[in-house]
């Protein structure tokens, strides 16, 4: 019986576990112990022609791939809002759930790849500061939750069955997790900027 | 003659108690630009789906009047944040943000977003609306669709430019920029 269990429920359970992990890092400080691992990591990104040094050199570059990474944080707002609100049943309720997660599904990727690669080129430019900063590490933690559970738990999930075989609370769950994981990926990354 | 009263006005905002108390309160000005920049994902989020649906990018099979119509709502919400945080920021400080280049540039490309988007509108109600299920708009509507990214991105990029002190009135004497930013006391020191 546990057998079945477990194997019915391997994605949320993979969720659960790193959700878990996070939590661990963060309350027995393991997080902070693998800082010291990554400086030479964050001394490299500074230091690359291509990254740290090219963004530094050239402020202008610099302020446009910001702006890229703006635009497509925006676009992943626009879809997740697109596609969790209806989750919600607050509009598109003419459309059914399954046409809008699927038809924004892919725009979400882009946006998402999009985001993280002019993210590595922000952050490179001033790798020696965010380094040190609390707020990134938990932008970096809530990004790898966030991207965990839409791939690993959310688009499974949805994809899975018709929207109406499953049960209308955990829709509207995956809905709010959603919403509020990139709000706060987007809230700490302004914030990032502040500190 | 109008760059001298923009700046009587900007000096005149920057002498006001409230002005001075956003830039001082140690979050305030970070909040509010906080909220201006989190609000793109309310107002260009929305509009940059409905764009790429009528270029056929996103939900093909979804009408395209249908995504305009509902989007519609959380777009004019999170422009209404942004517009009302993004007068408090020049509020806060208005003879930089006023002297400012991309600024202007700014103000510029969201007026002809807005010419744009009237324009889109008019001939999306003119169109009969048998291409709505078509998995691409009628041309004249894909050509606003592409103004309309083009514009919003180049209002999104002056806004980043914004901090950047590249072209501020103590760091240029090219005279051409200096009155298109509206440097008035520089251009006169020429």
């Amino acid at each position: 019986m546990l057998n079945s269990l477990l194997s019915r429920y391997t994605r949320t359970l993979s969720l659960v576990l790193v959700l878990l992990l996070v939590i661990v890092l963060e309350l027995f400080e393991v997080r902070t112990s693998i800082y010291g691992n990554a400086l030479p990591f964050f001394e490299w990104m500074r230091n690359s022609f291509w990254l740290g040094v090219l963004g530094t050199t050239y402020g202008s570059v610099y302020a446009t791939v910001e702006a890229v990474h703006l635009l497509s944080m925006a676009v992943i707002g626009g879809t997740v809002l697109a596609a969790d609100l209806r989750l919600l049943g607050v509009i598109f309720k003419d459309i059914p759930s399954e046409t809008l997660t699927r038809g924004t599904h892919k725009c979400f990727c882009i946006s998402l790849t999009v985001a993280i690669a002019t993210g590595i080129f922000c952050a490179a430019g001033v790798a020696d500061k965010v380094y040190y900063m609390e707020v990134f590490w938990i932008k970096m933690l809530v990004l790898i939750s966030g991207s965990c559970f839409v791939f690993l738990f959310k688009q499974p999930l949805l994809n899975s069955r018709p929207h109406d075989e499953i049960n209308p609370w955990a829709l509207r769950l995956l809905a709010v997790t959603s919403l509020l994981i990139w709000f706060t990926v987007a809230a700490t990354g302004r914030w990032i900027g502040f500190s | 003659m109008i760059n001298e009263l923009l700046l009587q006005f900007g000096q005149w905002m920057e002498a006001q108690q409230y002005s001075q108390m956003l830039v001082a309160g140690y979050y305030s000005y970070s909040w509010l630009e906080a909220t201006h920049v989190l609000s793109l994902m309310l107002c260009i989020g929305s509009l940059f789906i409905i764009d790429f649906r009528m270029l056929g990018l996103v939900m093909p099979n979804v009408p395209a009047t249908t995504i305009a119509a509902r989007l519609h709502k959380p777009m004019i919400i999170g422009f209404v944040i942004m517009f009302f945080t993004g007068v408090l920021l020049v509020y806060a400080k208005p003879v930089e943000t006023i002297q400012s280049l991309w600024f202007r540039i700014k103000m510029l490309l969201l007026v002809l977003a807005f010419i744009n988007a009237w324009v889109f509108n008019t001939r999306m109600q003119a169109a009969d609306g048998s291409w709505d299920m078509d998995p691409v708009a009628p041309k004249p509507l894909r050509v606003g669709a592409i103004i309309s990214l083009v514009l919003w991105c180049g209002v999104v990029t002056m806004g980043r430019y914004i901090p950047y002190d590249w072209v501020d009135c103590a760091n240029t004497d090219n005279p051409t920029i200096l009155w298109a930013a509206g440097c008035v006391e520089q251009l006169r020191a020429l």
